[in-house]
């Protein structure tokens, strides 16, 4: 510990050294790093973002969307962990996935807290999903089930950390569900229920919207503050634990940043998250933008650990060997 | 339907669209002939460039790329034993045998038009099935996909040469596919701690190592040229391109089989064209008449995959655009590219966006037809690599292969691991396993694998309703058929011959 707290000293100390060069920033192009495979949610977010992210420091700046998969998202955070403050390499950090392994003990080579957190992009809630053919319409239904077999992605993914909280937070726990795990993504899970492979689902608001407006699936409850159409929220059914389930993507730079350059980073992804062209162009890509300035969403990652670990005995493996 | 049929039709024949959509199949062309670049690279890569356009505009510069990929790949599986692409690496075991036998130019016509009319066939399947479209995504659970995994595999090994060798090659193909992380059981299996082993070994090194690699290696050892050169040693006249175009013609059973099982394989979510083109390889090499000389050069080898992975292009919008489950990484980023100009994949989109489908399904058919006669007309000149020398030869084709090993995923460890894979394909080839059964449980492995724990689980731990309950009962049959046929056949052999 001692030892750490050292070496973050000599960093800070080096930095302070380096600093006149920040007030160039950038002289390069920036990269933020997709910790996943082009073409889902996150690399959606970075690519349309990192244009007007860019636009903030002058014409001729370039920011890079770079992807780098691997370890369930692990690898790509690493790689960031490791990378010089210089501000040249951001990464775009999914909460609470990543911080899921520590809540679970499992080692990795990051450290959340300790990260230059910019700023929040995205917010998304959950939906507690179920076919639109079954008799199930309230949570109460859900619970007089004899069977309760629910469908998300692997261990370790979010959706699955998501499913096993509403389970422990509205009793299902008793009725010893059942957990399909390893659909290769949300949206497989989410036509497994349309077939019937299960009977409940838990996903992100903006993946299942579009299968509860063509009437395959029905939503009966939303986690959050507000209720989305028709759909009550868990706190209004009486569930104020599972208001906080959310899914966040948020900005983020190496420990160690120098104040100034965080500062300056800070306030261009400030000014970009306000930008009317981002935001229509967010809109069209049907991005739940919902900012948060890094310093709050700093605070937000420190409510989300104690949120989930409040739950971590839940969060076991269903299916472990 | 037909109002948008025209429609689309005017408003792709608009000049800057038609620029559009040549850019996108010379980008398509040349990323889909060098080993590891591929559509997925490609579509990243032109991208941004989207972003300004109409949604539309977008998906005929998209179109135009994924026509043309499988095209360009089929060139280097030809000629240098490289799928181009994944999904051509069924394409290498009989066109490669056609380009030692001096027919290069036999085959690259052969592919050429196979891929042009594979692809109006899948789109005309496509168009047919999209009022259907949504129950047939739905007909396949996980015990469907789990049946289907095992059906490829046994019709592939059930039709190998030798049998035991065949069985010994698809399960080293099988443990490969298992190293990693297990998302259900949520485990580390053989990586030996090493990190780069945490997702397992991606396919396209395997393929650049176990072909590419092993390939120039064994033609060092051989020396000379790829091909006999031919005995007047005139060049220019033995391209032979419309004679691959008439076999294409000869055999419309072969084109519409493979065009048929690629488009309905890339119809089935989750899996994709590499699977469509073994399929279609194994189904023809297995029910075809005078089957001896697959694997030795049968133009037949060439047609029914090449028809496949271009037919699979229509069949894998169905779940793409319906679902937002996209069957490889190149229909991963179109589905990108999808969500950034506001088509959100869903089952309405079919519906509600006709038009843009429909620009899009012509972009695709104008793509392959356009790739179809590049490549027809270069194809001459095309030829001619496989008469330059090895010592020319073997640096640049490794060179370009593990440019492209490293280019996929910017990972060091890919290079290794082509090597790695070079020397073991380099051994099986001189052992004389085959390299095809290998490759398929290659691909099928980690689908087989997922798809049984979790029929497992919705079974309750019952596997007997495998072969009682709903699609995968129908192939569970089908995997009886494949398995007995091989014997029948060798028993009415028997009888004929005593």
């Amino acid at each position: 510990m001692v030892l750490k707290s050292l070496t973050t000293l000599m960093f800070a100390s080096v930095l302070g050294l380096t600093s006149y060069a920040q007030a160039d920033f950038p002289e390069k192009e920036v990269s933020i790093v997709i910790p996943y495979g082009p073409g889902g949610g996150f690399d959606l977010a970075v690519r349309s973002f990192a244009p007007f992210f860019a636009k903030q420091f002058g014409e001729d700046t370039v920011v890079l969307p770079v992807n780098k998969p691997g370890a369930g998202g692990r690898l790509g955070t690493a790689t960031l962990y490791r990378a010089k403050p210089d501000g040249y390499t951001l990464a775009i950090i999914n909460l609470p996935g990543f911080a899921l392994p520590e809540i679970l003990n499992e080692k990795v080579d990051y450290d959340l807290r300790k990260m230059s957190w910019i700023g929040r992009l995205e917010s998304q809630n959950y939906f507690l999903l179920v076919s639109a053919k079954s008799d199930i319409y309230t949570l109460e239904d859900l619970q007089n089930q004899d069977k309760i077999t629910f469908l998300s992605t692997g261990y370790g993914s979010t959706v699955l950390a998501a499913a096993q909280i509403a389970a422990a937070s509205l009793g299902l726990n008793e009725k010893s569900p059942v957990y399909i795990t390893g659909y290769e993504s949300t949206s497989n899970a989410l036509v497994g229920l349309v077939r019937g492979d299960g009977n409940v689902a838990v996903s992100p608001v903006s993946s299942s919207s579009k299968y509860i407006e063509s009437g395959d699936l029905r939503a009966i409850a939303v986690s959050g503050d507000e209720a989305v159409d028709d759909v009550q929220t868990f706190a209004q059914l009486g569930y104020p634990n599972l208001t906080q389930l959310n899914l966040d993507r948020a900005i983020a730079g190496p420990p160690g940043m120098a104040p100034e350059l965080l500062a300056k980073l800070r306030k261009a992804f400030d000014a970009a998250v306000q930008d009317p062209e981002f935001l229509a162009q967010a809109k069209k890509a049907r991005m739940d933008v919902l900012p948060l300035n890094g310093e709050q969403a700093q605070e937000s990652l420190e409510d989300s650990y104690r949120f989930y670990e409040q739950f971590s005995t839940s969060l076991s493996n269903p299916n472990a060997n | 339907m037909f109002d948008s049929v025209i429609a689309a039709s005017i408003y792709l024949g608009s000049f800057e669209n038609i620029l559009y959509l040549c850019l996108g199949v010379t980008v398509g062309l040349v990323f889909g002939t060098i080993p590891g670049l591929g559509g997925a690279t490609a579509i990243a890569l032109l991208l941004p460039l989207t972003f300004g356009m109409e949604a539309e505009q977008a998906m005929i510069l998209m179109g135009g790329i994924m026509g043309a990929v499988a095209i360009g790949g089929s060139i280097s599986a030809i000629l240098l034993n490289t799928p181009g692409t994944a999904p051509n690496a069924a394409t290498c075991f009989d066109g490669y045998p056609l380009t030692q036998q001096g027919k290069a130019g036999i085959a690259i016509g052969a592919a050429a038009t196979a891929s042009a009319l594979g692809g109006i066939i899948g789109l005309g399947i496509l168009v047919m099935v999209i009022p259907v479209a949504k129950s047939i995504v739905l007909l396949f659970g996980p015990p469907a996909f789990f049946m289907m995994a095992v059906l490829g595999l046994t019709s592939l090994v059930a039709a190998s040469d030798n049998l035991l060798r065949g069985l010994i090659a698809a399960c080293v193909g099988l443990f490969v596919a298992f190293i990693g992380y297990d998302e259900i059981g949520g485990e580390l299996r053989y990586t030996a701690g090493i990190d780069y082993l945490w997702d397992g070994i991606s396919l396209v090194p395997i393929l650049i190592g176990l072909f590419a690699i092993a390939e120039m290696a064994k033609l060092f050892v051989k020396g000379g040229t790829i091909a006999q050169t031919p005995t007047d040693g005139d060049l220019t006249r033995i391209t032979g391109t419309l004679d691959g175009v008439k076999a294409v013609f000869k055999n419309p059973k072969t084109l519409l089989a493979g065009s048929t099982i690629g488009s309905l394989v890339g119809m089935v979510p989750g899996v994709g064209g590499t699977v469509a083109s073994f399929m279609s390889y194994s189904f023809t090499a297995q029910f075809s008449k005078n089957n001896e000389n697959f694997g030795k050069g049968d133009i037949r080898g060439v047609i029914a995959p090449e028809a496949s992975n271009n037919a699979k292009d229509g069949g894998s919008l169905i779940p793409t655009l319906a679902f937002g489950i996209p069957g490889s990484a190149e229909m991963a980023l179109f589905l990108g590219v999808l969500v950034l100009h506001g088509m959100t994949p869903g089952p309405m989109l079919l519906i509600e966006r006709e038009y843009s489908i429909f620009v899009l399904i012509l972009a695709l058919l104008l793509s392959t037809i356009f790739g179809a006669i590049i490549m027809l007309s270069a194809s001459r000149y095309l030829v001619k690599i496989t008469y330059i020398d090895s010592s020319i030869l073997i640096p640049t084709v490794i060179s370009i292969a593990m440019v492209g090993a490293y280019a996929l995923h910017g990972s060091i460890g890919d290079v290794f691991a082509a090597g790695f894979f070079g020397l073991l394909g380099y051994l099986m080839i001189r052992f004389d396993y085959p390299r095809i059964t290998f490759v398929i449980a290659l691909v099928l492995g980690s689908l087989m694998e997922r798809s049984f724990t979790q029929s497992l689980l919705m079974f309750q731990g019952d596997w007997t309703r495998f072969m009682t309950e709903g699609t995968s009962r129908i192939l569970f049959i089908l995997t009886v058929i494949a398995l007995l046929v091989p014997i029948l056949h060798k028993l009415r052999k028997y009888w004929r011959a005593s």
